[in-house]
This record gives C-alpha cells, structure tokens and sequence, in this order.
C-alpha cells in the first residue's frame, strides 16, 4: 500500500447477505484527516459500508485496506487503531459511566493506569463530569451518545467511525456533537460517518460519497457536489397537482430542470441560468429562491426513495 | 500481535459486576439448595431408613451438589447472556475492540461456568456445618462439579444461539433441565427405573456427574469413573465447539 494519505481504500466491495445484496461492488478511498460522510436513505448499504470498515462484517468479494492492512487477514491490528461509535450505544447498563470506559479499555489491553486517566480525560472532554458515578441507566440519550463516543476514543483512534452519531437526539446535543467534531477536524482526525441528515454532511464533511442501493451514485465535496448536481441556487414554489403539470411543461421547454415533491416543485438554476425567468413562467404565491443546498442534490440522485415513503 | 487473552478480559467484566453485588447474588443463589436440602435431605430423608448403605441424606447431597451446579450455571448462561446477546447488543460492542467472536464465547462459558461453581461452593460450605462435608474427598468432587457447570454453561450458550425469546428457556427448564434433575439418581438410585427411562438418564449427562461425585464422596471410585468423566467432557467440547459456530456466525451479520 504505496498511498499513505490514503488511510481507507475499498475496491469493488460486495457483501451479500443469504436473500439479498447491500453492497452492489463499491470503491472509494478516505483520506487521512479528512470528515468523510457516507450518505443515503434507510438500507442504502451505509451501515453495512461501515460494519465491513471496522470488521462486524466480512465482506463477500472485493478488497478493503484500513491503515494499509487488509481486513481479511489483519482485523485484529486494524481494531486496535480504530475507534468505533455504533448506532446502537450499546453501553453496559449495569456499569457506570466511568466503569464503561474502563472494561473498554482493558478490552483494548490498555494498562490500567494509563486507562485511568485517559478516562477522566475523555470524561472531562465530553463533559460527562456530573455523571462518572452514576450508572448508565439514569443518563440521557444525548448522554449516552457522549459516553458511546468517549467510548469510541478510548485507544487514541487513528480513525473515528460513527453511524448515524446524531439520530434520535435533541437539538442541544445535536450541536454539542457537532461542536465536538469540529474540535476533531481541527486536530486532524480522520472521520467516517453515515448520515441522512443532510444539515450535517454539509456542515461537518470534508467530502461525501452518496450511496443508494449498494452503490455509489457520487463523491465529492459538499460544494462540488451541489454545483454539479443542482447549480447555483433553487426556486421553489407550491401549486395544486393540475397547476403543477401546466408548470412543469413550460419549465421544460425553457430548459429548466426540477424536482417535484408532492405539492411542492424545485426548480434547479444551472450556472447560465437566471432565477428571475422561473418568475415569469410561474404564478404562485408561494415562490422563493433559495442557496442550493446537499439536500437538492439528494433528491436528485436518491430521491425516489423519498417519495415511495410518504 | 494481539494476544488471544480477550476471553480473559470478558470473564473480568463479569466478575467486576459481581464483586459490587456478589452477597446478595451468592444468597439468592444458596439459597435454593439449602430450602431442598432441609425439606428433601432431612425432612422427607428422615422416613427413609437406608440408601445403599448410606442415610438418605448423605445420598442425596451429591446429586444436590450436581443440581446446583446445572442450575446456577444454566440460569447465568440463558438469561444473563441472552440478554447480552440481543437487546443489550453487548457481544457486538466488545466486537468493536480487538476481541473476537469466539473469545466472547469463551469468557462467557468461563464465567458461567466460575458462577456455577461459587454457587456449589456456597452450598458445600453452608453443608459443611450441617457436618455433610466432613472429608478432603470434596476436592476432587469440586472438579466434577466444575466440568458439570461447564458443560451446563455450554449447553446454555446452545440454547441461546437458537432462543427466539425468554420463553424458550422457560420450556428449557420445565421440559428438560428439571426432568433432568429428576430422573438422573438425585432422589433415588437410577437402577430402580424402568429399563426405558434407565437408558434415557444414562443419555443425559447430569447423571453422570451424580454417579461420579457420589463415587468420590462415598469413597467408592472405580474404573467406571473414567468412563462417566470422559462422558462429560466429549459432551462438553461438542456443545462447545457447537455454540462457537452458532454465536460467531450471528455476530459477523
């Protein structure tokens, strides 16, 4: 493995399961210090992409390397440089907050001592102070999400991986997470996460690989993938399912792209393109123009999953 | 290199929970047995007259030993571990560190099995001052019991690998391990059953390890011994080998 900055690198990857397949021959790298997020709906194969990283999972054909060690021969090594934040906390409810981070790292043969402190360490860095003592019983979700990720750093990881890190939490420690990563990125860590919350990718990623139906639909930076998917900004306007139809025949013929959800029609501004002609096709009342956000391109690329839901 | 020490290092979990509530599990624990040992032992024992030469008590106090042993280890094995394994999702956590799938498996038996013995050794000292463990021949019974919980601890790790829900260890006891415990020479020697049962007791393994504790404590061993011992541990290393397959195959999903 000649690439050093290269710290993930995945070729071809397929991983069947006995009645289906997730991963559908996927190949991508992770560059050492960057966020990278893995995006895409409920079952797209994110968390089978991440199982297989951190060796939960075996992959059925194809290559992975984690730190230039081949996970089918090297899990072992591999797992002691990596840290990992499951979806599922799964911390041990009969434990303290601090006895949690201790039987992890005497799992990762940490000596007790360094183990010691590098508890009141991490308790400190996720401001779990009050709660040391305390079993894990009486914590918050937004708690336990903290106590999962001092979890995860208890080795001093080279890689962070976290699935879903913000699911099901409130606002407040939705943004104390976030806070966090940033500190992170600005130490230079490397980060693996998944994600649907779109927000998020923006905000934290480095880069993004979309991925729907076991492959990879694209990859690229935030920006980059907004300006190649979507354009420059969106109009978005409502109007009843007969006004839509007459709509959407004119955008067509003017040349513009648009996504329609349910009563709601995004139209696409490309780079030579101009927000103001939308105005002059459309009559609604409800009409804004907005920044093309990841979310815009999503749909794009993925969006069918969306609308079979609702 | 990662030492292959992880099965360790998940038996320390274990016995870190346990040292907080140890009295108050160690109780519940002896509880059980000596309530049979006063109703069963010395109450109903003291209609009968002669066991084989022995008091009724003295007969019964090996397969006792032996119940307590399957008991204790089984019950920490099914509930405890199956909870582990599905709602709490902790195997996979410890999956997260360098430990794998077997070694898990590992430092549970050899928790299960610790448990089951502490569980024999709470009794046999609370027996001893009821004056029914008056010789060093206890030692190499320990042993027995120690493979029996083992073997239980297995059988347990089995069980949980095919369990859809909690009910199934509750037809697991009513179905198996008290009929078990009742047929294997517990309460009365095996020989006086009918030839069909006699044949199903000697299938199932806890009346072997009655057979051989009640030998090394009546101070009766014979070649036999070696047969029932080597009964015990081939049964053991099947159901081992068995639940290895069955819990690595369902964490690597």
């Amino acid at each position: 493995m000649s690439e050093l900055s290269a710290v993930v690198q995945i070729k071809n990857v397929v991983k069947k399961y006995d009645d289906r397949t997730a991963l559908n021959g996927i190949s991508f790298e992770i560059r050492k210090g960057e966020c990278f997020g893995l995006l895409g709906p409920n079952g797209a194969g994110k968390s089978t992409t991440m199982k297989l990283m951190y060796g939960s999972a075996r992959l059925t054909s194809g290559e992975m390397y984690i730190l230039g060690l081949n996970v089918k021969k090297n899990e072992r090594e591999i797992k002691s440089r990596i840290g990992v934040v499951p979806q599922d906390d799964g911390l041990d409810v009969d434990l303290t907050v601090q006895e949690n981070l201790l039987i992890f790292a005497n799992y990762h043969r940490i000596d007790r001592k360094v183990a010691y402190d590098r508890t009141l360490t991490l308790i400190r860095m996720m401001k779990l102070e009050d709660y040391q003592d305390r079993p894990v019983e009486v914590l918050s979700g937004g708690l336990r999400r903290r106590l999962a990720i001092a979890r995860g750093l208890i080795n001093n990881p080279e890689i962070l991986f976290l699935d879903e890190p913000t699911a099901g939490l409130d606002p407040q420690s939705r943004l104390f997470v976030w806070d966090f990563f940033q500190r992170l990125k600005e130490e230079k860590s490397t980060i693996v996460m998944t994600t649907h919350y779109m927000e998020e990718a923006e905000r934290i990623c480095d880069r993004i690989a979309i991925i729907d139906q076991g492959r990879i639909l694209d990859l690229d930076s935030p920006d980059a993938l907004i300006r190649k998917h979507v354009g420059k900004e969106v109009v978005e306007f409502e109007c009843s399912p007969q006004d839509s139809s007459y709509y959407t025949g004119r955008l067509t013929a003017a040349g513009f792209a648009f996504q329609v959800m349910h009563r709601s029609v995004s139209v696409l501004i490309g780079h030579n393109q101009e927000s103001r002609q939308v105005m002059g096709l459309v009559a609604s009342d409800r009409i804004v123009i907005r920044k093309a956000t990841l979310n815009d391109v999503f749909l794009k690329l993925a969006g069918h999953h969306l609308r079979d839901q609702s | 290199m990662i030492w292959r020490d992880g099965f360790f290092r998940v038996w320390q979990r274990n016995f870190f929970y346990f040292r907080k509530t140890w009295s108050v599990s160690l109780f519940w624990i002896v509880l059980e047995p000596l309530m049979y040992l006063g109703a069963i032992g010395y109450g109903l024992g003291s209609f009968v007259n002669n066991m084989e030469g022995q008091s009724f008590v003295d007969f019964y106090f090996p397969g006792l030993l032996c119940s307590t042993a399957m008991m204790v280890s089984f019950f920490e094995g099914t509930y405890s571990n199956y909870t582990k394994l599905t709602y709490q999702k902790l195997y996979s956590i410890i999956m997260i560190a360098p430990l794998n799938p077997d070694e898990i498996v590992y430092g549970e038996l050899l928790w299960s099995t610790t448990k089951g013995l502490l569980g024999v050794i709470g009794v046999a000292l609370v027996s001893f001052f009821f004056g029914l463990v008056d010789s060093w021949r206890i030692l190499p019974a320990l042993l027995v019991l120690l493979l029996t919980s083992w073997l239980f601890s297995c059988a347990a790790m089995v069980m949980i690998s095919y369990a859809k829900n909690y009910d199934s260890f509750i037809f697991a006891t009513s179905g198996l391990i008290v009929p078990m415990s009742l047929i294997s020479g517990t309460y009365f020697p095996i020989e006086t059953l009918p030839t069909a049962m006699k044949i199903v007791a000697y299938a199932l393994p806890l009346s072997h390890s009655i057979h051989s504790v009640r030998m090394i404590l009546s101070d009766s061993v014979n070649w036999t011994l070696g047969l029932h011992l080597g009964y015990l541990i081939i049964v053991s290393l099947v159901l081992m080998k068995w639940s290895v397959r069955r819990i690595t195959a369902r964490l690597y999903s």
